[in-house]
């Protein structure tokens, strides 16, 4: 770090190499830390965590026992010791509250003025941070599974809506109701997200075993509909028989600059696309257990070399490098299965949330002081906690 | 140094004792403490014991754990980055992954990994954040509740509710069906409890009725006719003779009060002071004659009903009887057994309220019935009473019969061409002796010549021939036995009974046809030669028509003997053979520990013994068998020829452990292995595909069954 820092300073590196570096460090040294703790709110799964793109202080959490809570993270007590305080919830008692499990929350992108929620009782509401009051509500006619909006869009303000109905709803803000239906599914869409680079380019996941882009100016129907053959096995068929994997797709997830996507199936794989083309980059990333029903939320690292993705198999989440597909480690902390992770861009640090109601924070470890002599080597020890001594008995030292 | 840590941790683990052996785990942690090396090694050692499928091998493992864990950081450290695993494998989180048995070893474990989870947490739950996550998990998630000692998990409780939940899914399966069919049997329940209520209103008047019949007579008291007709007659005409004589003239009043009916009179101040009623009693007065109404009529009525049935309420009775059989048997089990299914599926609707309402009815019914006490005379009576009547009788009904009668009732026995019988009771026994035994209740009196005895068509005259026959037996053998009588008793006793035939017919006689049969040469209808008839004889017909073959089986003998050859087992043999044992050969005298007496069999089997044991060493050696079957890996059967002791401490490697298999040989394991064994599985299997086959062949132009 100290060699980066003075090419750094000699201007030798570019501004990114420094700060690439590091985040990847920190990364790959992400760990289960006992001074950070995140409240514990939920009494049943949680089912999804979002972190505020502005300021990256606040989380929001939704849960399967119809709650939304919203934490502060930042740690403003100057010890390393902390716990994440939940700031607000939504829960019973409250008038607007959801009637069944939330599914998906998301800020605005734009200012923590603003989050959205969906739920199983076929509802997405828009809420009022500061007054924790229902701005507003959109009706649909089947359990929603998943919803999105743009991070980057200005020119729009649309909510692609993934529900029971194989048909994407677009919701818009602006004029609050569902503007766009695009068709072209046949099966429940599980999981919808628009991609970071394009404003107009969304892409569906879905039952029927397909994944869809869409750009939403254009009427016709889908951009493309992608094939995990690449279209060597179905050449003469058309392309409605192309499959993007073997079973229910519940995962999406672009890649942090939005050229990749990366899908989940059920058929325990992850594959990489090209969100251009369209066509499958064939990274093996080995089997993927995955036999949830529901979205599943996994997410990439932002702004690291090589591209990190954090991927919840069964009670462990799986770390991947997006473009070899090898295994990174394995983060174990949960005690039952983790169904959604959200990672912190500015202090890459991940949180997890799980059906054992916990959330866990990730948090990179600390370096390790380079012991230097002997005498500070004894003070050292001396402040090691007392737990992590050996404590065999004096009687065994005897024999 | 890692293989005596091996070996430490299996002899530690697979001891089976529910404490750990001090001394070996004294050493087990001196190994440990000499580096971390051996610590990761013990660990990983220590997780594949703890995922054996044994409950004690896991208790063990974990009792080392915990000493473990108290003592190393390293070995912590390892087991808490694995502790969800751990605490499936003791704590039991993962429902759908019990623990093993026995179960008592697996209850055990799981409170002392209980307790030693909230230890560890109270002693290093700060410095590991797992740890404290997993016992935070244990407690809020899975509901562990550790003051309680049974801890019940959250999987335990899941399972239990499961079952709870099957049961009620099945209740109320039960309770929907027999809602259906309690509906559908509504109607006739309903019914029948409507036709005994009118039966009984027949055979007994209701009591309320009563007052109703008084109130018809006080208001239609100028007709002054009430009706007589609303009590049975049967009970009317018994009472007319028990009536008092002042009650003969009251016709409405009398009946109505019926048996037993006493009428003191005693002067007495009317009670009553209604006006309408007092206008009622002077009609009635007028009415039935009486001086005054200063009368008080004392009526008794007896408690204890008795109806008997007549001719009259015959049909009022049994369809009471029917009805009341009806319910008592079909009725009111069902309607018990759906109260039953409705209180256990928690249903408290209508559909309960109304089997109860019924049930209730049908009992009052019930014993109403059995209150009435209804003195029946039995169908089967009647019958009899029928075929007795019949004697007076001009045989209007005659019934249907074919060929012998065995019992010809004693007014017909002159139509029969007999004599009646000596007493018309014990006709149909003296007749069945005639038949059986003719041999000896044949030589009886001798009876008046009847000329019906030459009808031949007549029983009579088949008797006859047969007395004769016998009679001209008896006495031609009888007259030099009579000195002998007693002992021609014996036998005769003895002797076999057979039943009558036509070798008896001709006994003695020559069979005028026996054996002989018609021919006819020509098959022609109208044209047929000059010689028509041709007798051919046929010895065999012949002889068949002769002989009769009896069957003399002799009596059982139970065989008392026992086979009692030496078994291996050191027991007895105790086939019961009656020669020859089939495993054992001829069976011989032997003493009490299987030694044969005689001293020639004793030395036969000896030498039996040695010949066998010769031809069996001399070519196949167990031991080189055993070498030959490692090199090649094929099983040429030297563990069947092998002593049993060394094959048993082969098979059983940790002996200290409960054998699990042995608790799972119950009588089902068994059968299964017998229904589920490959063999008799695709015997089933060809079977049944020749089953489908012949079938597709004899239906093979049909397209419907083409396709199945």
């Amino acid at each position: 770090m100290l060699g980066l820092l003075w090419s750094r300073v000699c201007g030798l590196d570019s501004p990114v190499h420094l700060t690439r570096a590091e985040a990847t460090r920190r990364v790959l040294s992400l760990e289960l830390n006992k001074d950070r703790d995140v409240e514990r709110m939920h009494e049943n799964g949680i089912n999804t965590l979002d972190i505020d793109p502005v300021e990256g202080r606040y989380m929001l959490s939704g849960g399967s026992d119809c709650m939304i809570v919203l934490y502060d993270l930042e740690n403003l007590t100057k010890k390393p010791s902390f716990t994440c305080k939940a700031l607000c919830k939504i829960g019973k008692g409250h008038p607007d509250v959801h009637k069944f499990s939330v599914e998906t929350v998301q800020w605005y992108p734009h200012d923590t003025g603003l989050f959205t929620s969906s739920s199983f009782d076929k509802t997405l509401k828009i809420w009022d941070t500061n007054s924790l009051r229902l701005a507003e509500l959109f009706q649909f006619d089947g359990n929603v599974y998943s919803h999105h909006m743009s991070p980057l869009a200005t020119k729009h303000s649309l909510i692609a809506v993934g529900t029971k109905n194989p048909k994407v709803q677009l919701c818009d803000l602006k004029s609050g109701s569902s503007s766009h239906i695009l068709q072209g599914h046949r099966g429940e869409v599980l999981s919808v997200c628009w991609s970071p680079r394009y404003d107009f380019i969304l892409a569906t996941a879905s039952t029927d075993s397909r994944v869809k882009l869409w750009d939403i100016r254009k009427a016709s129907g889908c951009l493309i509909t992608l094939d995990q053959h690449n279209g060597e096995k179905s050449k003469s068929s058309s392309e409605a028989m192309n499959t993007a994997h073997n079973g229910r797709v519940n995962g999406l997830c672009f890649s942090s600059d939005g050229l990749h996507l990366l899908t989940l199936g059920t058929d325990n794989r992850m594959r990489l696309w090209n969100s251009a083309t369209g066509e499958n980059t064939l990274v093996n990333y080995g089997k993927i257990s995955n036999t949830s029903r529901k979205c599943m939320k996994f997410t990439v690292s932002a702004a690291c070399n090589p591209d990190f993705a954090f991927v919840p198999v069964d009670s462990t989440i799986a770390v991947y490098t997006i473009h070899t597909g090898e295994k990174i480690s394995v983060l174990k902390g949960h005690y039952s299965d983790v169904d959604c992770c959200v990672f912190h861009p500015f202090y890459q640090n991940l949180y997890s949330g799980g059906k054992d109601c916990d959330i866990l924070a990730w948090v990179p470890a600390m370096r390790e002081p380079v012991p230097d002599e002997d005498s500070e080597k004894s003070r050292s020890q001396a402040h090691i906690h007392p737990a992590f001594q050996d404590a065999w008995s004096s009687s065994e030292e005897d024999e | 140094m890692d293989q005596r840590l091996e070996q430490l941790v299996e002899a530690l683990t697979t001891s089976g004792e529910p404490e750990l052996n001090p001394k070996q785990l004294k050493e087990l942690k001196q190994i440990c403490k000499s580096s971390d090396e051996h610590i990761r090694h013990v660990y990983h050692l220590l997780m594949t014991q703890l995922n054996q499928e044994h409950a004690e091998i896991r208790l063990s493992a974990f009792q080392i754990v915990s000493e473990l864990f108290a003592r190393s950081h390293q070995f912590r450290t390892l087991l808490i980055d694995n502790f969800q695993e751990f605490l499936e494998l003791t704590v039991e989180t993962n429902y759908l992954q019990p623990l093993p048995p026995p179960i008592e070893v697996a209850q055990k474990m799981k409170t002392l990994a209980i307790k030693a989870v909230q230890e560890w947490h109270e002693k290093f739950g700060e410095a590991y954040k797992k740890l404290s996550l997993g016992y935070n998990f244990l407690k809020q998630k899975k509901k562990v509740d550790f003051q309680d000692v049974r801890a019940r998990t959250l999987a335990q409780r899941k399972r239990e509710e499961e079952k709870q939940k099957r049961l009620e899914t099945i209740y109320q399966e039960k309770a929907k069906r027999a809602k259906t069919e309690m509906e559908g049997m509504m109607a006739d329940i309903q019914f029948c409890l409507t036709e005994m209520e009118n039966c009984f209103k027949l055979l007994l008047p209701d009591p309320d009725e009563f007052n109703l019949i008084q109130e018809d007579t006080g208001e239609n008291s100028s007709s002054s006719q009430p009706k007589p007709n609303r009590v049975l007659p049967s009970q009317s005409c018994d009472l007319d003779d028990e009536q008092p004589c002042c009650s003969k003239d009251l016709p409405a009043v009398g009946p109505s009060h019926e048996n037993g009916v006493e009428k003191t009179s005693k002067d007495s101040d009317s009670e009553e002071s209604d006006d309408d009623f007092e206008a009622v009693e002077e009609s009635f007065i007028r009415d039935h004659g009486f001086g005054s109404h200063k009368y008080s009529l004392d009526i008794e009525i007896s408690r204890d009903l008795k109806v008997s049935e007549n001719e009259d309420n015959t049909d009022v009775v049994n369809s009471l009887k029917d009805s009341q059989k009806l319910a008592k048997n079909k009725y009111w089990p069902s309607l018990q057994s759906w109260i039953q299914i409705f209180t256990k599926a928690g249903i408290t609707d209508e559909s309960l309220r109304c089997a109860i309402d019924l049930k209730n009815k049908l009992e009052a019914a019930m014993k109403k019935h059995k209150e009435m006490n209804i003195e029946c005379t039995t169908r089967e009576r009647k019958v009899v009473r029928v075929s007795d009547d019949e004697e007076e009788d001009d045989f209007e009904e005659v019934p249907e019969k074919e060929g012998y009668e065995p019992h010809i009732p004693d007014h017909l026995r002159a139509e029969y061409g007999l004599e009646p019988s000596p007493s018309s009771s014990s006709s149909s026994s003296v007749k069945k002796i005639e038949v059986r035994k003719p041999a000896q209740s044949l030589a009886a009196p001798k009876r008046k010549r009847n000329d019906d005895e030459l009808d031949p068509t007549c029983a009579a005259a088949t008797l006859k021939v047969m007395r004769d026959k016998i009679s001209a037996h008896s006495s031609s053998s009888g007259k030099n036995s009579n000195s002998k009588n007693p002992k021609r008793e014996d036998e005769l006793s003895r002797a076999p009974v057979v039943p009558f035939g036509i070798d008896l017919h001709f006994w003695g006689k020559e069979q005028p046809t026996a054996g002989k049969i018609l021919k006819f040469s020509s098959q022609h209808r109208f044209w047929a030669p000059n010689e028509t008839e041709e007798e051919t004889e046929n010895k065999e017909l012949e002889a068949m028509l002769k002989t009769r073959y009896i069957s003399f089986p002799g009596k059982f003998e139970p065989v008392t003997h026992k086979c009692r050859a030496p078994l291996p087992n050191g027991s007895l043999c105790e086939r019961q053979d009656r020669i020859k044992c089939p495993f054992h050969g001829k069976i011989i005298p032997r003493n009490e520990i299987g030694v044969p007496i005689n001293p020639k069999d004793r030395e036969r089997e000896a030498k039996e013994k040695f010949e066998k044991r010769a031809t069996e060493q001399d070519w196949r050696d167990p031991e080189l068998m055993r070498e030959i079957e490692q090199a090649t890996g094929e099983d040429l059967g030297s563990s069947r020829i092998a002593g049993k002791s060394k094959k048993k401490g082969k098979k059983k490697k940790y002996p200290n452990l409960t054998d699990l298999k042995q608790e799972a040989n119950t009588t089902r394991f068994r059968l299964e292995k017998k229904v589920f064994h490959p063999g008799s599985v695709k015997r089933v299997i060809s079977a049944m595909n020749q089953m489908d086959k012949r079938r597709h062949e004899k239906f093979a132009n049909q397209f419907n069954y083409a396709l199945n």
